[in-house]
């Protein structure tokens, strides 16, 4: 039993950490229909700003939110205007390669700036221990938890009760429509893309006390930010925090009782078959899909 | 057969690669020989390619210094691997354009892996000083050389360590060690793992957990937590960087903790993983890798006047034991070739088949003898201490500067 419930609060810390990574992602995927594939690379980025201003100014790393949060967002409105933008009315393929060059672009140019060694942003007591029962974790982790339920619940009330939020899902929903219905679509995909990158922002926040900062830290995070994301259903924020839970958890249990060798094999068997039965994902619905039509 | 159907396969980007290749240096005249030099000088793996490169300068610049090889100065043509493609690029150009002998490299398993094809079908000599991939020397090849351990080396000194110095400081018989090994799930992680399993094994050695994991992964709990139910007394871990921090990270933050823990070279040996984890939390942690600058220059002879030419240099100590690897490699191959009759694969193969440095008269410790193969059988890793914020060597006793203490 008291390992059941160690599984259980280790699947928990590591789903929260899949959830706040894949919200911007999933936000981005749902209303501008754009995988981004660079999406690891604004966490990376991200991760170095927190380094930099920590160490620069010497204050506690979640005091960088100040700075990190809106440069985040600018990254990402200009990356829809300049990149995504220009391509949106083209293959969906060449806006993938257009990510895809802009995730090696950005690892190259950190390899050139800070080197491929790693940068450890202070912990500042975020990595002290917790021990409730035989359950373990550290503060940064049950802070990055509260922070993907809040941020998960905060942009659910933003796109369901301001007027921007409304008009940011009807141009998710139907762009053409929503901009017959005069909405500046091209304004909306800035402010969205901007909103995702913010979003990565906050995770490289609480994610830089806790794990070491090198150009490849991206890749590492971005994998399973996908299948969260196609598991949740595109674009369902609920779904994707759902997903990173389910995913974590089963992380934690395959890990212990079948080993590291084998749970990755769950972990996309599940996957797998949520694409077989549910292809539109656990919380998914035909409107979604909308960009398929 | 086989070699020839891969080769048609990599034509097309190797010419690509020879177009932007880089490093060039002047043709060789008549009394002059030339030696290709084929590192990752930029990229990734930049930082440690042009540490291993120094080394094999300094080595030619020494030999120069004292007439050369067989008369003839030595002129060294540089080639940049950043990745497989290119490493095959540039040794045909090395090969076809700049008319080596023979080519020195390359640090990187990948790298050699690939080029080493190229050199081989040419009948082009490949000296490889650094790169730790045990199926390098086992491809059946006629033309490849290796000085430095490998691979199986590194497993060699693990299980020796656990045998002769870990179980007596513990006062345990070594086959009552609950021994867990834990790798990164790619070529060199499994191919140290699977070593450390036979040659455990045959030492008797209680074997209960062993794992891979990809080395990109984020959390270790579950791994940690199953070495905890097993009673691991001994952790052999086989990793990269960040893998490593996370499992020391997350080993103390769950109280885990085993009698030893055992790293295999990479992110062991780097201070900014020492200091990513903190230097109270490494302390006593041991590591197997190539021979490092805190060793007994008794045994490792040569190693502070290497230390000096190095920083006469370059300015600065040396950034790590990857430049004293290659400096030796060279050194011994540069040697021998003087003993030599000319520099055909055949004159080589002759040459270096004389070699025979006996181990304690090297800058590195270990001696140099070639098997068949090509493999320097007489090659080892040495076992390492974390001991007030430095690793030095305390394995085996002939080469440590400090007792293995827990």
């Amino acid at each position: 039993m008291d390992l059941v419930f160690t599984n259980i609060v280790n699947g928990l810390m590591l789903g929260a950490l899949y959830a706040i990574v894949s919200v911007g992602l999933t936000l981005v995927f749902g209303i501008v229909k754009v995988i981004n594939f660079a999406h690891g690379e604004f966490l990376m980025v991200s991760m170095f700003l927190v380094y930099l201003v920590t160490t620069f100014f010497g204050v506690h790393p979640y005091f960088s939110l100040i700075l990190v949060l809106p440069a985040a967002f600018v990254m990402g409105m200009l990356v829809q205007r300049l990149l995504i933008e220009p391509l949106q009315n083209s293959d969906e393929h060449i806006m993938i390669f257009a990510t895809v060059g802009l995730s090696i672009a950005l690892i190259n140019l950190m390899l050139l700036i800070f080197g491929p060694d790693i940068l450890n942003t202070p912990s500042s007591g975020l990595r002290q221990p917790v021990n409730i029962g035989s359950g373990m974790f550290l503060t940064g982790q049950l802070n990055i938890l509260i922070c993907a339920i809040a941020v998960v619940g905060g942009i659910h009330l933003f796109l369901t009760r301001t007027q921007l939020g409304r008009s940011i899902r009807a141009t998710g929903q139907n762009r053409s429509a929503a901009q017959l219905m005069g909405i500046n679509v091209s304004w909306i995909y800035m402010v969205t893309f901007g909103i995702g990158a913010a979003c990565v922002g906050l995770a490289a926040v609480l994610i830089a006390p806790l794990y070491p900062t090198s150009p490849e830290v991206g890749q590492y995070f971005v994998l399973l930010s996908f299948v969260v994301v196609v598991m949740g259903g595109l674009g369902s924020i609920t779904g994707a925090l759902v997903a990173s839970m389910i995913i974590g958890l089963v992380d934690a249990f395959a890990g212990f009782y079948l080993g590291a060798n084998v749970k990755d094999l769950v972990v996309f068997g599940i996957f797998l078959l949520v694409l077989i039965f549910r292809p539109q994902g656990l919380f998914g619905g035909a409107r979604n899909l909308s960009h398929v039509s | 057969m086989i070699l020839k159907k891969k080769m048609t396969g990599v034509i097309a980007p190797a010419v690509l690669a020879v177009a932007t290749g880089a490093g060039i240096a002047g043709t060789a005249s008549a009394d002059e020989v030339k030696f290709g030099a084929l590192y990752p000088l930029s990229g990734s793996l930049a930082l440690l390619g042009e540490e291993s490169f120094r080394g094999l300068e300094l080595a030619v610049e020494e030999v120069n210094a004292n007439g050369g090889v067989q008369g003839q100065q030595i002129v060294l043509a540089g080639g940049d691997a950043v990745d497989q493609n290119q490493a095959i690029g540039e040794a045909r150009r090395l090969i076809s354009r700049e008319d080596v002998e023979a080519i020195f490299g390359t640090y990187s398993s990948s790298r050699s892996i690939a080029a080493s094809q190229v050199s081989e079908l040419a009948g082009v000599p490949y000296f490889e000083l650094g790169a730790v991939a045990h199926e390098i020397t086992n491809r059946d090849f006629d033309n490849i050389y290796r000085t430095n351990p490998t691979a199986r080396h590194m497993a060699r000194t693990h299980v020796d360590m656990i045998v002769d110095a870990i179980a007596p400081e513990l006062g345990r018989d070594p086959a009552d060690l609950r021994i867990g090994i834990i790798h990164e799930d790619s070529n060199y992680g499994s191919s140290v793992a699977s070593f450390q399993e036979v040659f455990g094994e045959e030492a008797g050695l209680n074997i209960v957990v062993n794992e891979a994991y990809p080395a990109s992964t984020v959390d270790m709990s579950s791994i940690v937590l199953r070495l905890q139910e097993r009673d691991v007394d001994i952790v052999l871990q086989t990793s990269y960087q960040d893998d490593s921090i996370l499992f020391l990270r997350q080993a103390n933050e769950r109280d885990f903790e085993p009698s030893a823990i055992i790293g295999g070279g990479g992110g062991y040996s780097m201070v900014p993983t020492a200091e990513a984890v903190g230097f109270d939390v490494i302390e006593g942690v041991l590591n197997a890798d190539f021979t490092q600058y805190a060793v007994n220059a008794d045994f490792a002879t040569g190693v502070n006047d290497f230390v000096e030419a190095y920083r006469e240099k370059y300015g600065s100590d040396p950034r790590s034991g990857h430049s004293l690897n290659n400096y030796v490699g060279a050194k011994v191959i540069l040697e021998a070739l003087d003993e030599g009759n000319g520099f055909s694969p055949e004159a080589i193969a002759e040459a270096l088949s004389a070699v025979d440095v006996p181990a304690g008269e090297t800058a590195v410790g270990y001696g140099v003898k070639f098997a068949e193969n090509g493999q320097n059988d007489a090659a080892f890793m040495m076992g390492m201490q974390w001991r007030d914020g430095a690793l030095v060597t305390v394995y085996p006793p002939e080469a440590a500067v400090a007792d293995l203490e827990f």
